[in-house]
């Protein structure tokens, strides 16, 4: 569609003749403009005469590249392609832009963020420094408690040496009693039996004498 | 003839409906010469919203951050992101141009897409994204040339010349070219595409005012924001590859 409205541009405005002042997207070209019209038929009138300027303007611009060179000049205004003193404005206007944004946002911002990841970097550092701290404190810690077990288990080892010292005492006294009582019935045994030895001897002699008669026949 | 009366009866409807208005620009003078009056005042808007946002939101930088200055924090980690990847470690002096260009373009783009700028009207032309006018996009993509030959010059002198006969002699013609032919694609990629998604969603609006757009709309957000970023991306990768040691 877009090829057939230009080409109808095209020819409209071919047959339109070329005006003379560079400001021309006036009413003065659209009169021109209307001007000419009545070579075509009616139906075109009536399209053209609701034709507002700007739309005149849009089909002059829609037909630029296909414009004869005297028509250039004319439709210069109404360009795509209209480079002017808005460049080097622009220009200006970015760099100012890029000043301002710098010295309001880039750079104190970034320092800032700087500054706190050093700050954050240096905090978390010190606590890696307390974490040794922690681990230090912890092997005393293990160092106490080691010492408190060994001193526990001396203490257990002295108790229990002194408890087996005192069971032996008590063993061996009462062994000592046991032995001096079985010493003294021992003794006492004896006793008894060289009491009743020294008296069989006796006997023994009697009784003998009375073997002797018995058997022997008194002679 | 028949098709002719049709053409314009067609384009008659559709344009007294859609107001599309391409190449039409609303002039000052300046001293003699002409500029774009659409395009400077949407660029001051633009500028002031940046300005303006970036004030209030680090006056006051806190350890730790508010909202406001949250997000300036994540656009600025997210600036020097890509300046870091695409230049290298010296990158530090480079992060305001590259982070301006990023911001200027995409706080345009969008602002094309979101700001009611029909509300306001001109006496001719209409009130747009600065970034679909070829003088916005030649004027940073000339910055980014400049930029990028500055690099090269104050990093290696006169050396800097060496890299045209690099890797042989036989290309030197092409190496010439480039120094056209990015700026010229950097320039017109941008504009391409911002005039391209702008007069997408008008013809559209014009043809179904409801609802269809709104994809259009949306797509247009999207690639307003990819269109910033290439162009910010481009720039350092320039500035980077000029930097580079040849050896």
């Amino acid at each position: 569609m877009a090829t057939v409205i230009m080409a109808s541009s095209k020819l409209l405005i071919r047959q339109s003749p070329p005006t003379p002042s560079l400001s021309t997207i006036t009413n003065k070209s659209n009169n021109k403009l209307q001007v000419t019209l009545p070579k075509f038929t009616k139906t075109h009138l009536i399209a053209l005469s609701s034709t507002t300027f700007k739309s005149l303007s849009l089909l002059t611009a829609a037909s630029f590249t296909f414009a004869p060179p005297l028509l250039a000049e004319e439709i210069e205004k109404a360009a795509l392609f209209d480079f002017n003193l808005t460049l080097p404005i622009i220009m200006v206007e970015f760099l100012i832009l890029m000043v301002a944004l710098d010295k309001i946002w880039f750079t104190p911002l970034g320092k800032f963020m700087d500054e706190r990841d050093a700050a954050i970097r240096e905090k978390l550092s010190s606590v890696k420094d307390t974490s040794e701290e922690v681990k230090q404190l912890e092997e005393q810690a293990a160092a106490v408690m080691r010492a408190a077990r060994a001193e526990i288990s001396a203490a257990l080892n002295k108790m229990k040496k002194e408890t087996q010292a005192e069971v032996e005492q008590k063993l061996a006294e009462g062994r000592k009693k046991v032995e001096a009582e079985l010493q003294e019935a021992l003794a006492n045994l004896e006793k008894q039996k060289e009491e009743t030895i020294q008296s069989l001897d006796s006997q023994i002699a009697a009784l003998s004498d009375e073997i002797v008669k018995k058997v022997l026949p008194i002679q | 003839m028949n098709v002719l009366s049709c053409s314009i009866n067609t384009l008659n409807g559709l344009y007294d409906i859609s107001g599309v208005e391409v190449g039409q620009h609303f002039y000052w003078k300046i001293g003699g010469f002409q500029v774009h009056a659409q395009v400077l005042i949407t660029s001051w808007v633009v500028i002031v919203i940046l300005l303006g946002s970036a004030i209030v939101a680090v006056r006051n930088p806190q350890t730790i951050p508010t909202a406001g200055q949250n997000f300036f924090e994540y656009v600025l980690e997210f600036i020097r992101d890509i300046s870091k990847t695409q230049i290298g470690e010296e990158y530090g002096p480079w992060v305001p141009f590259i982070g301006t260009m990023f911001l200027f373009i995409f706080v345009s783009n969008w602002s094309g897409a979101l700001l009611p700028w029909k509300i306001i009207q001109l006496p001719q032309g209409e009130l747009a994204a600065p970034t679909n006018d070829i003088n916005t996009t030649v004027a940073l993509a000339l910055l980014t040339s400049v930029a990028y030959f500055y690099a090269g010059f104050s990093k290696k002198g006169l050396g800097y010349f060496g890299k045209y006969i690099q890797p042989t002699p036989i290309l030197l013609p092409i190496n010439i070219l480039e120094d056209f032919t990015k700026p010229l694609s950097l320039s017109f990629r941008l504009f391409g595409n911002i005039l391209a998604d702008e007069l997408v969603v008008v013809v559209l609006v014009s043809l179904v005012p409801l609802v269809v757009p709104i994809p259009v709309m949306f797509l247009g957000l999207f690639t307003s924001g990819i269109q910033a970023l290439i162009f910010a991306t481009l720039a350092a990768a320039y500035i980077g590859e000029s930097m580079e040691g040849h050896h």
